[in-house]
């Protein structure tokens, strides 16, 4: 990013960096939008989901990018009739994307990785099976099933979100080869 | 006759008193309503409730059809969580207590897919306002808007590349080996388009003062 650029009150983000994590929140709306439409494969929705969220650790390399994305998707979900999991959207996207950022404070260069990528793609995707958990236990459901249950769902999740995490290295490396991202992103901000 | 909406959780418009009803007033209801879900045990509470949540969802003039569509995910997992039940304790033990959660999940989600399915973007949007902080509901303004800018960037860029040769069909990408087609000849110029993108918005949102105040101002081309 231009060092002149003028950060804003999203902390240490410039607007440009903060349009372009819209932008990936957008494009995970648009993911979500088409495949409701088309397939009806538990868990595929992870597969662009966790793409978009280690893309936009990848391009922004910032603590806090992919939490934002999860913010700016769970909203823009509300607001445009996906958010059928009321309050629980919001859990379901910002537990993941918070596992990237995580990711990225111990593993800066996760990104360029991409067994790495395709290990955190998996985790955090696997991690949004909790979401639902909290209302099965409140729901008087047994603790058993309430695990097999989270581990059949989280075992989808992660395959999907694994392998659409997997394509992350090459992009980001085509992106920095073109000068339109920062080369590397060894450090974290 | 009612017509329904393309998928779950659509917007509606219709004449009805649900729609009447302003959105915080909707929100208090459905909150009511999904913690009650939470909380009933009984096959009494739990009728009860099936009957309040229903007569509720209809009262919206929502048709069978809106409803399986809203549903449909749930009653899925439904059959999951019985058969994870009975799995378990045996069909004569596991199988009320499967159906009682499973129910209660399914009441839980019912009231917040009447609130989508009778309140307008628009209002949501004005609650959103009030809700939280300027700059997070700019960016998620700035990201709905552009919806459907990057969807004709997406048709655009996919027909080109179809034209290239690349394997981008709905039917070609059911098969895992052109999915490198889906992340270099569709994914990879969209994400240079989204960059390119995101500068020019922000150019040009600078030079019009963006940002230049901690409170929100507006652009006056009068002056």
């Amino acid at each position: 990013m231009n060092p002149d650029e003028r950060t804003y009150r999203w902390r240490h983000f410039t607007l440009r960096e903060g349009l372009f994590l819209g932008f990936c929140a957008t494009f995970i709306v648009l993911a979500r939008g088409g495949l409701r439409l088309h397939l009806h494969l538990p868990g595929h929705v992870m597969f662009f989901t966790m793409f978009f969220f280690v893309l936009a650790r990848g391009c922004v390399p910032k603590i806090g990018a992919t939490t934002l994305v999860g913010l700016i998707v769970s909203l823009a979900s509300v607001l445009l009739g996906m958010g059928t999991k009321g309050p629980l959207v919001f859990v379901k996207f910002l537990l993941p994307a918070l596992l990237v950022d995580l990711a990225g404070v111990i593993y800066p260069s996760f990104v360029d990785s991409m067994a790495a990528c395709a290990l955190v793609g998996a985790g955090a995707a696997a991690v949004r099976a909790v979401s639902d958990v909290g209302l099965e236990w409140l729901s008087g459901m047994e603790e058993e099933i309430i695990v097999r249950k989270a581990l059949i769902t989280a075992a989808m999740f992660a395959l999907y979100g694994g392998l659409g995490s997997l394509a992350v290295p090459s992009i980001v490396r085509r992106l920095r080869k073109n000068g339109l991202i920062d080369q590397g992103a060894g450090g974290v901000r | 006759m009612l017509s329904t909406g393309d998928y779950a959780c659509q917007y509606v418009t219709r004449e009805s008193p649900v729609h009447r009803i302003g959105g915080g007033w909707k929100i208090a209801i459905s909150t009511v309503l999904s913690a009650l879900a939470v909380g009933a045990r009984s096959p009494g509470e739990l009728l009860a409730l099936v009957l309040v949540t229903l007569a509720y969802y209809f009262a919206a003039r929502l048709t069978p059809s809106d409803l399986w569509r809203d549903t449909r995910f749930f009653v899925f997992q439904a059959v999951l969580v019985t058969a994870l039940y009975c799995l378990l304790d045996g069909v004569q033990k596991g199988l009320w207590p499967g159906f009682r959660t499973s129910v209660q999940i399914i009441l839980f989600y019912i009231p917040g897919a009447v609130l989508l399915r009778t309140t307008r973007t628009g209002e949501l949007m004005g609650g959103m306002r009030k809700a939280v902080p300027y700059w997070l509901s700019f960016l998620v303004f700035v990201s709905i808007r552009f919806v459907p800018f990057f969807l004709r960037e997406l048709e655009e860029i996919m027909a080109a590349q179809r034209l290239r040769g690349a394997r981008l069909l709905p039917r070609q990408l059911m098969n895992p080996r052109n999915w490198g087609d889906l992340f270099h000849c569709l994914l990879l110029p969209l994400m240079v388009r989204a960059l390119k993108t995101a500068e020019d918005v922000s150019r040009s949102a600078e030079a019009r003062g963006f940002g230049t105040r901690k409170e929100r101002t507006f652009f006056d081309s009068s002056a």
